[in-house]
């Protein structure tokens, strides 16, 4: 089990996230939400570990991850938000290079990155260097690596950023295959309709405050509403029908004053 | 009264609220802060820190020839008739050398920056502008910075070298006449410098197809890189054969735009020779001919790349041909490296210093030095013996193995802190264990690979064959010890996965350090060899090394083992040392 307890990270003397705790159990695909600068990215990284909370620990089966790092990363796979590679490694030596870092076998590793690339569509590109791959293929590299050392954790942030519709459906399926096969899946998104279909539970963030965690079907039903609508309700204290008919106004407003 | 820099305010800030002068800025200060895609991060400098940088090399010569044109130094030489012209000639060659190889070297490094590129062609095309505007305002920034570069190089020489010569004299006329030929013959020789790289760029983008220009750039650049390291090795030569050449320029000096523009000054002081007079008369149609080239050809590669973007940005990854992979050399790695971390990053810096075009460059700039110090050596080898033979073991032939090997490994050492792609270094904060770094094991193993076969391969059956087989193992003995030496010490406390980590910063011990760089290529490039070749008349002799061998090796292992964990910790990013640490025991 994964958890994050009481949490809190400050960069300098700002608050990024604030006394969050949560649990991740095996099988449980968490998505979690919130707006621009609520928290998620922080969250992410300090569940990774690429970040040191402040104050509050992330346990993985009871022990504080922070003791012994390099074991707990064993267990991880992590796509972060935007796809940074060496853009003069091909796709096949990254992931080599992944996987003997990981120190997965050389007759495992050869065999799993060739399926995994053939199965990604990417086999045929397999010799290019990243640098000449769009943002979709970028992404479906950063997938494949994390996923192929077979981790028990996987955190996802923002997925299915560039994806074509048939690989986004692909790894739409794989996150509730991860789940149903007893995986801990932690997945960060801005798109309401993913989380609300691959996810069993959704943590919503705010300002760096868990505003609202239960099962998905639980969170739609405190308003009686869709997820999108309680979100809106919890997040936003915008009224966003009229902030977009205030853009239309404002964009106009140069022909109005000619026409004046 | 409004001053002249005033008008020059209003002037800009006129011009730049027009869709013009916005383009010129934003195309200057891309040029200045990086284009391309893939490594500008890297070496991002700010204007002012670069332009500082370009004018240091200029400022600190003039300041150390004051001894050489001192009156009281003069005095205490008991040198008493000092014909001053004479004695700068080799100091304004030198300063047109390096006028030139600066700005070269700055042209060659924002390489891919002078022309727009696909990020200018997404934002720029997309707005109501006409593309020859865009056109036009590039080349402006491109003019703009050659003049700028070239008045930056060669500010501070300008004033000072004038200032220091024209010191003997007393003479104000003197020194006018003296620093405006120097300014001609240096600002003159930087514009050249500049548009000929500008020209070739331009013609390989005008005649190549892109895939082949990508290709063939980086080669392009190594090679303007070695020349321009060749021309700063003349310095040293150049001047004196000049001065003493009678009848017609020699043909070598055609090849040196250098001597050119030397002749064209000591033309205007009327101190020139024949040969000088012959090379001054060059000077002004080849300047003209090369910034005509430049034009044009930038005129052509524009249409032909630019225009043609939205082409290539709807390219797709182009399949390679199968490269040979690293996992068929795996079993020979899995010998040499012990961990899955030093094979998998063996084969990271291997790739990086293969494929990164920054990183490929410096070291292209050293081996060029290398070369050049090299042929320098063997030459004076083969002048003062009468036979292969004797040559093979005068202190010059036997040094070329250590002159190569030093440079080569302070290049790597030097390479290894030039950043790559620094976002993308999250993969390996994320994996590595910063508590139990290799870092070191690993760097050492890469220059170690590199350099080993590369020094047992030619040295041993070279001097097999000229000298005997003793002779050649001790001599590659010598050097493969001292390559290993040299390696441990320059590793001491690295901590570092190569290319990972930000720029190390400039400390207050960073000059010393050069200096020991500089005492170090002494003894181990020049004092060596010196005592190499007595010893090998006589190999037990050679048994006198092992006390420093000893030492050599146990001192790095010693500081090693006494540094602190904190300091042994793998970092990604260089902290200033602060004077007052925070507890911050609020949070």
């Amino acid at each position: 089990m994964l958890e994050a307890v009481h949490l809190t990270k400050r960069y300098a003397s700002l608050p990024a996230v604030q006394d969050l705790s949560f649990s991740l159990r095996p099988g449980q695909v968490l998505g979690c939400l919130g707006p621009n600068g609520s928290g998620k990215s922080t969250t992410v990284k300090m569940l990774s570990g690429l970040l040191q909370p402040t104050r509050g620990t992330v346990q993985f089966d009871g022990h504080n991850i922070q003791d012994d790092l390099t074991a707990y990363r064993k267990h991880l796979g992590y796509v972060p938000e935007e796809a940074h590679l060496y853009p003069y490694l091909s796709g096949w030596e990254y992931l080599e290079m992944i996987g003997t870092l990981r120190g997965m076998p050389d007759f495992e590793l050869a065999k799993k990155i060739d399926s995994l690339l053939e199965l990604f569509s990417l086999h045929p590109h397999r010799h290019a260097t990243i640098g000449t791959y769009s943002k979709g293929m970028r992404q479906r590299i950063l997938l494949i690596a994390a996923i192929m050392h077979n981790p028990d954790i996987f955190i996802f942030d923002e997925p299915l950023s560039g994806l074509d519709v048939t690989s986004a459906l692909i790894i739409k399926n794989l996150v509730q295959a991860l789940g149903l096969s007893g995986k801990l899946v932690f997945y960060c998104s801005h798109v309401l309709e993913v989380v609300e279909k691959i996810c069993s539970d959704v943590l919503i963030l705010r300002k760096g405050v868990v505003i609202a965690q239960d099962s998905v079907a639980n969170i739609g039903q405190i308003l009686g509403q869709s997820l999108e609508n309680t979100f809106l309700h919890l997040v936003d204290e915008v009224d966003t029908v009229t902030v977009a008919r205030d853009i239309v106004d404002v964009i106009s407003m140069r022909s109005r004053l000619s026409a004046a | 009264m409004t001053s002249p820099f005033e008008i020059a305010g209003h002037w800009w800030n006129f011009y730049r609220q027009r869709p013009f002068g916005r383009l010129v800025e934003l195309f200057i200060a891309r040029i200045f802060r990086g284009g391309g895609d893939a490594d500008a991060e890297g070496l991002d400098l700010g204007i002012g820190l670069v332009l500082t940088v370009l004018a240091m090399p200029g400022g600190f010569v003039s300041l150390l020839l004051l001894d050489k044109y001192g009156t009281f130094a003069q005095w205490l030489r008991g040198l008493k008739p000092f014909d001053v012209l004479q004695a700068a000639l080799p100091d304004e060659y030198f300063f047109i050398v390096l006028s030139m190889v600066v700005t070269g070297a700055v042209a060659v490094w924002r390489w891919d920056a002078i022309f727009p590129d696909r990020r200018d062609y997404i934002n720029l095309v997309p707005l109501p502008i006409a593309t020859k505007t865009i056109f036009s305002a590039n080349l402006v920034a491109v003019v703009f910075l050659a003049g700028l570069v070239s008045l930056d190089v060669n500010a501070v020489s300008c004033i000072l070298f004038p200032a220091v010569v024209a010191a003997t004299q007393m003479k104000f006329l003197f020194f006018v006449k003296f620093a405006a030929i120097h300014a001609v013959g240096v600002l003159l020789s930087s514009f050249f410098s500049f548009f000929a790289v500008f020209s070739l760029l331009g013609l390989l983008m005008a005649l190549l197809p892109p895939s082949a220009f990508r290709r063939v750039s980086a080669y392009a650049r190594g090679i303007v890189v070695v020349y321009l390291v060749t021309l700063l090795c003349t310095t040293a030569a150049v001047p004196s054969l000049l001065r003493h050449a009678t009848g017609p320029a020699p043909g070598w000096t055609f090849l040196l735009p250098s001597c050119w523009f030397l002749g064209l000054c000591q033309w205007m002081r009327g101190r020139a020779t024949p040969a000088m007079v012959e090379l001054a008369k060059l000077t002004l149609p080849l300047l003209l001919a090369v910034i005509a080239v430049a034009f044009c050809v930038y005129v052509a590669g524009y249409r032909r790349h630019f225009i043609r973007i939205a082409e290539l940005t709807e390219t797709i990854a182009e399949p390679r041909r199968n490269p040979t992979s690293h996992l068929r050399l795996r079993p020979l790695l899995s010998r040499l490296l012990r961990t899955p971390f030093q094979i998998a990053c063996f084969a990271f810096v291997w790739k990086t210093l293969r494929r990164s075009e920054t990183h490929r460059l410096v070291l292209t700039a050293v081996a060029g030095l290398g070369l050049v110090l090299s042929s320098q050596a063997l030459m004076n080898a083969m002048d003062d013996a009468p036979s292969a033979r004797q040559a093979a073991l005068s202190p010059d032939a036997l040094s070329i193995p250590f002159i190569l090997t030093f440079l080569i490994i302070v290049g790597l050492r030097v390479v290894f802190e030039i950043p790559v792609e620094l976002r993308a270094n999250w993969i390996f904060q994320l994996m590595l264990d910063p508590n139990q770094p290799e870092c070191e094991a690993l760097a050492r193993n890469v220059i170690l690979i590199f350099l080993l076969p590369c020094i047992f391969v030619p040295a041993f059956p070279l001097y097999a064959y000229l000298e005997g087989f003793t002779v050649a193992a001790l001599h590659t003995l010598l050097v493969i010890t001292w390559t290993v030496l040299l390696t441990n010490i320059l590793l001491v406390r690295f901590r570092k996965l190569p290319f990972t980590c930000t720029l190390p910063l400039f400390k207050q011990h960073s000059i010393v350090i050069l200096i020991s760089f500089v005492f170090g290529f002494l003894i181990y490039a020049l004092s060596t060899p010196e005592f190499e070749s007595s010893a090998l008349q006589q190999p037990l002799r050679m048994l006198t090394l092992v006390p420093v061998v000893i030492a050599a090796w146990l001192i790095p292992h010693y500081l090693e083992k006494n540094t602190p964990d904190i300091d042994r910790k793998l970092i990604f990013e260089e902290s200033p040392s602060r004077t007052i640490e925070l507890l911050q025991l609020g949070d």
